[in-house]
């Protein structure tokens, strides 16, 4: 009975790895060229998108065929990494800048800059170029954005007696001075979802002329003053003088602010602009609400981009006809509709005016899309350790602050010599 | 007193078992919840309105049946190659004396320190070379290798505690080596190979981060890497399709320990000491 028993088991581990075998892997045939495309895109809508596209390119060029490789954003990094040093990555590689650089630096992507045409360059805004500019070599092509917008509830607003402002842009004065306004009783005039608050403290920086770094790659160097301090201390200031923010929306992420925005325990909320989507879909029926104009400090209504990324493998046998790929996939008619499919800014500026001309207003569009506008590169772009300081030094630091457990002075001294630690 | 002691326990295991069981349920009252829902601060365990839409979502999207059947193929032969490795080497682990027993020993403690992040691009290189990266094959010995020291430990304890004087008394009796393990070891082992089984099974089924960096087809992609995918950049996440998927995807290891669970008690009950 048990010798029976064993030679089952025997016959399942044999048979569960010929039927494995057959699944697995595949030889390359001779015929077209057949790239592989490793895609992040999540959206159903997005995916559908891409398949679009990709479809398109696969009929119109039968000897270079698009293979695409769908992957999820989480442990990405950690499988390009793999995949790079074993020189198995694919031929093309979506991305975002932040994350992509490295790559570059490390000499892993290849130089687009002779593949990128002089129209499309001129089409993308030069701050966004830069962003995915590495020692003047183009190591990627920027398609996906995102900027910080104001969302606001419309009948709130009206009720506390303000005005929607409806300019180009609005001030950081003027959304204080709403946030009080609407703040009554058991409302806030503000949710911000302030959970990992690096990230938009970065991006928001430069609207009041912080930097942060000076220098690339292992060279940078961390400066906290002024401008970069403005933003937080604006955020400490409202918290805690004003009390206009929602307190427990400074632990949350921006998604679960949206349920407060909602319930109308709060005016307005800062989310990524992406969120129109999600708010159009999951809003109460009736809720009112618009996007507020771009906000602008001292400097201006800047933000940080970060654009999502679409590079090659340098190792690629076929770089040419990857990039030639990667050029028709951000040709204004499909970068408009991917970026329409997954709620985001297109990279380039013909895509945006396609868009702003397809959608109009609706579900804050316009508005959005003009905040495209003020996208800019960011030297944290192009430093080392930055995503070590990011998660060990930053967060927990801002974390820390805007709990009231430091003060201004104590976190700007806690950022520098965390990164100090981080580099010496 | 003594009466309040029978009750109280009840309520113990009651409270256990709804802290066991509230995570699974919340799961499952996402999966038909719709976003709006989901994103509402109206928090209920009961859905307001039944959205099965979340199903046919998550069914439709990224292959998930295909890749629940990887990984049920994985995890099998995963699990089987486990067994069949560790059952002999935990009896020799369990029965040695001497330098080579606490070299074995030592091996299985130290292999449990490295974190996978160190181990996977060498072991991604090595897989290149024999051409098994991509490859649900390679996959499962990926598993399997890294199952074992876990299974290997958890099985010596199980042989150890069967007393030798029970080995000692067949040998008396007439029985040969190989009967005695077949006879008496075996059966009484039970309980710890289906244990083992169990633990294997589900390390293979909820594997990720080998697969995620293995795997390069999304024919061959597993389970738990075609949920990843309802996880998107941006911090978007389609909560309704992926609190369905992870409710279908956790079907196959409820059925695979309810039917092993018998065999785990039964195996208890038919020890070896009869009297």
């Amino acid at each position: 009975m048990k010798t029976r028993g064993a030679s089952i088991a025997a016959c399942l581990t044999i048979t569960t790895l010929l039927v494995a075998s057959c699944g697995a892997g595949s030889g390359d045939d001779d015929g077209p060229v057949t790239l592989t495309f490793q895609s992040l895109s999540d959206q159903p809508a997005a995916i559908e998108a891409t398949e679009s596209i990709v479809a398109e390119w696969n009929e119109d060029h039968p000897d270079v065929q698009v293979e695409i490789v769908p992957t999820g954003w989480d442990g990405v990094y950690d499988k390009l990494i793999t995949q790079f040093n074993g020189g198995a990555a694919p031929d093309i590689v979506h991305y975002e800048a932040a994350s992509i650089v490295p790559f570059a630096v490390d000499g892993y992507l290849a130089d687009l800059s002779e593949y990128m045409p002089d129209e499309k360059k001129a089409d993308i805004p030069e701050g966004i170029l830069d962003s995915v500019t590495v020692d003047d070599q183009i190591i990627a092509y920027p398609t996906e954005l995102q900027s910080y917008m104001v969302f606001a509830n419309k009948t709130q607003l009206e009720d506390a007696g303000v005005e929607v402002p409806t300019g180009d842009t609005m001030s950081w004065d003027e959304l204080r001075e709403i946030a009080q306004a609407t703040t009554t009783g058991g409302t806030y005039g503000l949710g911000w979802g302030l959970a990992s608050p690096t990230a938009t403290f970065m991006s928001m920086a430069p609207g009041f002329g912080g930097t942060y770094f000076e220098g690339t790659g292992a060279d940078a160097s961390l400066t906290v003053g002024e401008g970069e301090m403005a933003l937080p201390e604006l955020v400490n200031t409202m918290a805690y003088e004003d009390e206009t923010i929602l307190p427990v929306t400074m632990t949350q992420s921006g998604s679960e602010t949206l349920a407060s925005f909602y319930a109308g325990d709060v005016a307005m909320t800062v989310q990524g602009s992406y969120q129109a989507a999600n708010i159009a879909k999951d809003a109460p029926e009736g809720f009112d609400w618009v996007v507020l104009p771009p906000l602008a400090g001292p400097d201006g209504a800047e933000q940080a981009a970060n654009p999502q990324t679409l590079s090659v493998n340098i190792d690629s046998e076929h770089v040419e006809e990857s990039a030639e790929f990667i050029d028709f996939f951000t040709d204004t008619d499909n970068l408009a509709a991917l970026n329409e499919a997954d709620a985001l800014i297109p990279a380039t500026t013909s895509a945006q005016e396609e868009m702003t001309a397809s959608l109009g207003d609706e579900n804050g569009w316009s508005t959005i899309l003009s905040s495209g506008q003020y996208l800019t590169s960011a030297p944290y772009l192009f430093v080392d350790a930055y995503a070590q300081w990011k998660d060990t030094v930053a967060t927990p630091a801002y974390q820390k602050f805007l709990a009231q457990e430091t003060d201004a002075d104590q976190l700007a001294t806690e950022l520098e010599n965390g990164w100090d630690e981080i580099t010496k | 007193m003594r009466t309040l002691v029978r009750p109280a326990q009840y309520a113990a295991l009651a409270l256990y078992i709804v802290f066991l069981g509230f995570p699974l349920l919340w799961l499952i009252s996402a999966s038909v919840k719709s976003s709006a829902e989901l994103n509402s601060l109206t928090v209920s365990l009961i859905p307001q309105a039944w959205h099965w839409e979340n199903y046919a979502q998550s069914l439709a999207r990224q292959g998930l049946v295909h890749s629940a059947w990887n990984s049920l193929v994985v995890a099998l032969a995963s699990t089987a190659l486990v067994i069949l490795i560790a059952l002999p080497a935990a009896y020799v682990l369990a029965r040695l004396k001497g330098k080579i027993r606490a070299a074995g020993v030592g091996w299985i403690l130290v292999s449990q320190v490295f974190p996978v992040i160190l181990v996977i691009l060498p072991l991604f290189l090595i897989l290149r070379t024999i051409g098994l990266t991509d490859s649900l094959v390679g996959l499962t010995l990926v598993h399997t290798t890294y199952t074992l020291p876990f299974a290997l430990w958890m099985l010596q304890g199980y042989v150890a505690a069967i007393p030798l004087d029970l080995e000692e008394a067949g040998s008396m009796d007439g029985a040969t080596r190989f009967t005695v393990l077949r006879r008496i070891v075996v059966p009484l082992l039970a309980p710890g190979v289906v244990a083992t089984a169990m633990f294997s099974f589900v390390s293979s089924w909820n594997e990720f981060f080998f697969a995620l960096v293995l795997l390069q087809s999304p024919e061959n992609y597993t389970l738990p890497i075609t949920l990843t995918m309802f996880i998107g950049g941006e911090g978007k996440v389609a909560l309704g399709p992926l609190a369905a998927g992870s409710v279908l995807a956790a079907i196959p290891s409820i059925v695979f320990f309810s039917i092993m669970q018998k065999k785990l008690t039964g195996g208890l009950l038919s020890g070896a000491v009869k009297g």
